[in-house]
């Protein structure tokens, strides 16, 4: 049961203060809360991890809350900062990867970027985008068996998944 | 809940400390505090335009200075609530009161036109001047942006960084422009505005790698 938002911000308020119980419980709630938040963000195996980064965010920046506004637009925010920074750190590592040519199999966080709403980003990418990371990032085809499927010279077909990448992250950086 | 987290959330609630809230007017004097720092600078250095107080400044002095310091004003309002997380639409004022701003330098170049009033411009002796006085005391200002920012939580880097940039010039280019008794739309369309684009370009490259948490 997560708690509702007055109990959360009057917890958040009494934390400020140096109240240890309250902060207790408010941490265990929020984590609830980002639990239910980060389900269906990211693949069940970072879930945990991501969980806490945000819970030592709130930690470190706990000041920047003010008690006369509520809470779980505060948490959310937060949330949805380290969450980008998450993906962003899976894109890095998703471009070094496509520049190496060779982990293509290895496509445990590729589900992260995957899971994003795609049928809705993928409206925003090329056709050629949509399908060179679809071919690769989803089905799991390498760059060559790609290209032969779409045409698409190899070269190619990397460019379409680092552009239609770097393009789907600023797209889930943008959105509120 | 897992184990890892359950130590997570005990020890740091073991080492709770209570804490000052950081409020928006604590970010807004800082800057302000810088503003006044750069304005003293300014001061010291070129002197103050007594000039303004006899009746000497146009009406372009005023317009351009008066709509420069309400985009820093704008902007560093903007600036300091977006160190504090939250969610929803945000207001666009800096974005507005840029475009206000915008219709000067146009305004300058339409007067640059052969036939217009004015006889300065790309070739005014003293553009470079004015340009980096504006930039040296934006510096002043940027430098407490991104202080505020660091104490702060901004979820919005690049949005940070823009706004950084934009306060701190155009605040910058108002301390300075104080001390300058070149009043004609040219100079201060041209030579006035470059400063605070300049520096909302730097801003936007230079802040988020220094305001990342």
């Amino acid at each position: 049961m997560i708690g509702d938002e007055n109990t959360l911000a009057r917890l958040m308020g009494a934390a400020q203060e140096g109240d240890k119980a309250a902060y207790n419980v408010l941490l265990s709630e929020a984590g609830l809360w980002l639990e239910r938040y980060f389900r269906r963000r990211v693949p069940p195996h970072q879930l945990d991890d991501l969980v806490q980064d945000v819970l030592l965010a709130i930690h470190a920046k706990r000041a920047t809350y003010d008690p006369s506004r509520p809470f779980l637009p505060w948490l959310a925010a937060i949330a949805r900062y380290r969450w980008v920074d998450h993906l962003r750190k899976v894109y890095k590592h998703e471009s070094k990867e496509i520049e190496d040519d060779d982990a293509i199999e290895d496509s445990g966080e590729e589900v992260t970027l995957a899971r994003v709403s795609l049928e809705r980003l993928f409206g925003h990418l090329s056709e050629k985008q949509a399908t060179a990371i679809e071919l690769v990032k989803i089905e799991g085809l390498s760059i060559r068996e790609a290209s032969e499927r779409t045409g698409q010279s190899e070269s190619l077909v990397k460019v379409n998944i680092h552009r239609g990448l770097r393009k789907l992250a600023t797209l889930v950086e943008e959105a509120e | 809940m897992s184990k890892s987290r359950e130590n997570i959330i005990a020890g740091l609630a073991e080492d709770l400390e209570p804490v000052r809230r950081i409020t928006t007017s604590d970010g807004l004097l800082l800057v302000a505090f810088a503003t006044l720092v750069a304005f003293a600078v300014s001061v010291f250095v070129f002197d103050f335009w007594y000039g303004m107080f006899e009746g000497q400044a146009s009406a372009f002095f005023w317009i351009t200075n008066g709509l420069v310091l309400l985009l820093g004003a704008a902007s560093t309002l903007a600036l300091v609530i977006g160190g504090s997380p939250r969610v929803g639409q945000r207001p666009n004022a800096p974005g507005w009161t840029a475009a206000m701003v915008a219709v000067l330098p146009i305004a300058a170049i339409i007067s640059l036109i052969p036939g217009g009033h004015s006889h300065e411009g790309l070739n005014d002796p003293v553009a470079w001047l004015c340009t980096k006085s504006s930039l040296s005391a934006a510096l002043l200002v940027g430098i407490a942006s991104v202080l505020w920012l660091r104490r702060s939580a901004p979820v919005s880097l690049e949005r940070s960084g823009w706004l950084t940039g934009i306060a701190a010039g155009a605040l910058g280019t108002v301390a300075y422009g104080i001390t300058c008794p070149l009043d004609s739309i040219s100079h201060l369309g041209l030579w006035h505005t470059a400063p605070i684009a300049i520096s909302a370009v730097v801003g936007r490259f230079v802040v988020p790698p220094l305001i990342r948490w």
